[in-house]
């Protein structure tokens, strides 16, 4: 403990020192600008500005790019409640709630929300990291594919949780979406699947494209088409914080969305994304007002936006102390320290100290700077729904279809991208949800893949998810949940299908 | 406002007349772009960066890398393969160049590219994959881990970046040198396949020496034997699979430079002379050394060799896997 303070009084030193400082604080300003773009996530962000760190010592390097990574999702949460299109991947669920928030005026207390709780839990995270990272690593290795899996099929439950609406119509949505995951090339065999002779389909429908698609051009389309355009939603200056109420509504959720979002975080993949999704599902499942969900419900929006915060520091956490690129940013930002010369491994806390509690130290500084950046910027975020929609929506369809074409230079998803669009657009029109497809496109090819990589670890054998603890273990919390489900479903059979009748005549006025 | 549409004009054209003027000249007059057919931050995007710089300073032209990812690097491979073949759009290709239209011919399926499609310009690169198991795990040597595999045929598992991928060609090549069989578990990449080993889900791990050296370093991994024609520089001690009498696992991540196929022959000379300079750049070398990737320069006739005997060694071990759905 003692030697850990002292060793972070050396990160600070090295932290505070003004090139350190300074390339923090432009990792920041560009993750939020990355962020707040439709599309463009931290993975595009961090690509784009690798070669730019080439010049640099390692440390600055790494300073400046985890700035970028969780900058990111600062700004991410902004396109998703002013205009309904997530930033990227691990805003998609801040869409739902948040956006409604805004329409009802509250979009400036959505978004201080959305601030504060990332600041919470990306400073509250690094504590986490610093004390528990070796014992922490060790055990996010033994999370294998049959673990994985287990844990996927957990998330499963989520669709469940995600429409306020319909049951049948939900898991229609999400079958559909987890069927347009499996377009791409085939893991196990090498087989494209669904490609039609296009290369660029190989690796899939992005979820990018597809959440961009399904919400952003979807509501702008039935924005359009209606006869008299909406009305505009001026902000008043008073109703840019949150009242009362609404800290005190979103204090849980940012503490619960905090250690999930870590824990997940921790895990391989790209696991910031699913830790939004899987936080989203608690708050509704834990809230005393789930039928708030969707209407603007403040939890719909704290909770996630703290998970997908505070899994940037989990992500780092393999990363740090072992050396295992966990996921596709990680695994940049350890080429960036081979590029300098740094080998990533599980020395490298003993061999670089300066590096390590410097990096840590550093992201301290960069939460603040980030509160300090986000805070003011609500005030002047929020006036772009001033503009008047016949010059804000195409504004919108411009910067959509530049951020997504971005991403890979890729004309192929400016094409998914369009086409969802249109689809969302036609399945909103027969009042389905779309947030289920995005999370059936995310998941599928997680699940396929840990649960064809499993059977291959065991030759076929199913047991291999029941000899193993930790997959055993979640395996049967999932039954659990399956079970108590069903009790509830048998015991007020009648009743649910009155409701389900009053619920969608609600949603058509 | 007049005053500003002159000037506007006058810098058109004095951007555009003198490369008029210069295009009959000599190449290069305008940036070249060097596509990696991998994301940043891979060992085709490193190994481009500096050799795009080197080349930049060679030529005094600027030298730009560009990411085309998707399909396994097949997405940039057919951009190249179908570019104009002036020398302005070269490509940084790996081993997988080979692998992918054969595994394309395997599926009966129009393949993106083919090999023919492109002009060698030369290999600046070439790191044999190293054959490693947890350390904690009972082989003590190659021939320990060989001799345990044909006795427990099937039972020993392998993780690799993916099917058909750079790393499961090494392993398939050294199952038909040995007569052994192995158990493949594929990953998506190269990393989580290393997460795979280190988190104990898999016995073994065909990978290139600098990612895993700092776990062997650190006692996590065990060296058994390398793919090489030589010894690993900073494992001295670890035999060569050739030593150990299987001449035919040999494999190499190589990288190199290529060109479309059409490109002029002035224009062909021009860069591998070029490559040849920046190859030998102080600059380059250090850059390569903090990757621990050695430098292996070898162009024309040298270059075509190596690359049909990679070729053919690749494709024999693709035919060999052939379709996995087949198999069962």
């Amino acid at each position: 403990m003692l030697e850990t303070l002292a060793n972070l009084g050396l990160g600070f030193s090295v932290a505070l020192s003004p090139p350190i400082l300074f390339y923090a604080f432009v990792g920041c300003v560009v993750g939020t600008l990355v962020g707040v773009l439709p599309g463009v996530g931290p993975l595009a962000g961090i690509s784009l500005l690798l070669p730019a760190t080439f010049g640099l010592d390692a440390t600055r390097a790494i300073v400046m790019l985890a700035g970028i990574y969780y900058g990111a999702m600062y700004g991410g949460s902004t396109t998703s409640i002013l205009m309904r299109i997530p930033g990227e991947a691990a805003s998609v669920m801040t869409c739902i709630d948040g956006y409604a928030m805004a329409r009802k005026g509250r979009g400036g207390a959505a978004l201080a929300i959305a601030a504060v709780g990332s600041y919470i839990a990306g400073t509250v995270s690094v504590v986490g990291l610093m004390f528990l990272a070796p014992p922490l690593a060790a055990f996010a290795l033994r999370f294998g594919p049959p673990e994985y899996l287990a844990l996927l099929l957990l998330g499963l439950f989520v669709l469940a949780y995600m429409s306020s609406g319909s049951m049948l119509k939900s898991l229609a949505m999400a079958s559909f979406g987890l069927l347009l995951g499996m377009v791409g090339i085939d893991q196990m065999s090498g087989y494209f699947r669904f490609a039609y002779g296009v290369v660029e389909l190989g690796d899939g429908l992005g979820v990018v494209p597809v959440a961009v698609g399904l919400f952003g051009v979807a509501e702008i389309l039935a924005t359009a088409g209606q006869a008299t355009p909406p009305q505009v939603v001026k902000p008043r200056l008073r109703e840019l914080l949150p009242s009362r109420q609404e800290w005190r509504e979103s204090a849980a959720p940012i503490g619960r969305g905090t250690v999930l979002g870590f824990l997940i975080g921790i895990l391989p993949g790209s696991a910031h994304i699913i830790s939004s999704f899987v936080s989203y599902a608690v708050e509704k499942r834990m809230s005393k007002h789930p039928e708030q969900f969707g209407q603007g419900a403040v939890a719909g929006v704290a909770g996630p936006e703290s998970a997908n915060n505070s899994a940037t520091s989990g992500a780092m956490v393999p990363m740090l102390a072992l050396g295992v690129p966990s996921g596709p940013i990680p695994a940049v930002m350890l080429a960036a320290m081979m590029v300098h010369g740094v080998s990533p491994g599980p020395l490298l806390i003993q061999q670089q100290p300066e590096l390590f509690w410097g990096f840590i130290a550093s992201m301290y500084v960069g939460n603040v700077v980030l509160l300090i950046l986000n805070l003011p910027l609500v005030g002047l975020f929020v006036n772009i729904l001033r503009v008047p929609y016949p010059y804000l929506y195409p504004a919108i369809l411009v910067f959509s279809i530049l951020g997504v074409y971005a991403v890979n230079g890729s004309v192929v998803d400016v094409w998914i991208m369009l086409i969802m669009g249109v689809l969302g657009w036609v399945l909103r029109k027969l009042s389905f949800e779309t947030a289920p497809v995005v999370l059936g496109v995310v998941l599928a090819p997680m699940i396929e893949l840990s649960l064809r990589q499993s059977l291959a670890m065991s030759d076929g054998h199913y047991a291999i998810f029941l000899q193993r603890p930790i997959a055993a273990v979640l395996l049967g919390v999932g039954l659990l949940l399956v079970l108590l489900n069903l009790y509830s479903f048998v015991r007020r059979g009648l009743d649910w299908r009155a409701r389900l009748a009053l619920a969608e005549k609600g949603e058509e006025t | 406002m007049r005053a500003r549409r002159l000037a506007g004009i006058a810098v058109a054209l004095a951007l555009f007349v003198p490369h008029l003027a210069v295009a009959q000249e000599s190449y290069p007059s305008r940036p070249i772009t060097l596509v990696a057919p991998f994301p940043p931050g891979g060992v085709a995007d490193l190994t481009a960066r500096p050799v795009a710089a080197a080349m930049e300073r060679v030529l005094k032209n600027p030298v730009g890398v560009v990411n085309k990812t998707g399909a396994a690097g097949a997405v940039g491979m057919q951009f190249v393969a179908a570019s104009k073949p002036d020398g302005y759009t070269l490509l940084l290709a790996l081993s997988s160049i080979s692998i992918i239209p054969e595994a394309d011919k395997i599926f009966d399926r129009q393949p993106a590219f083919t090999v023919d499609q492109f002009a060698p310009i030369a290999l600046i690169s070439a790191d044999p994959t190293i054959l490693v198991v947890r350390a904690e795990s009972p082989w003590k040597t190659a021939r320990d881990f060989i001799d345990d595999a044909k006795k427990r045929s099937g039972q020993i598992s392998y993780s690799s970046s993916g099917i058909y991928g750079t790393l499961h060609m090494a392993m398939e090549l050294l199952s038909h040198a040995a007569g052994i069989k192995l158990r493949h578990v594929p990953h998506a990449g190269a990393g989580p396949a290393l997460t795979a080993i280190l988190g104990g889900h898999v016995d073994a791990l065909a990978s290139g020496p600098a990612v895993v050296l700092p776990h062997i370093k650190a006692g996590k991994l065990r060296a058994l034997a390398g793919w090489g024609d030589k010894r690993v520089a900073a494992l001295p001690d670890v035999p060569t699979f050739k030593e150990l009498g299987y001449p035919d696992a040999e494999f190499y991540i190589w990288a190199g430079l290529f060109a479309p196929r059409g490109t002029p022959e002035p224009v062909l000379a021009r860069l591998r002379e070029a490559t040849r300079a920046a190859v030998a750049e102080p600059d380059f070398k250090s850059a390569m050394d903090k990757l621990e990737t050695p430098i292996v320069f070898k162009q024309g006739d040298e270059f075509q060799r190596f690359f049909d005997a990679d070729a053919r060694r690749l494709a024999a071990g693709v035919r060999k896997v052939g379709r996995i759905e087949d198999k069962k």
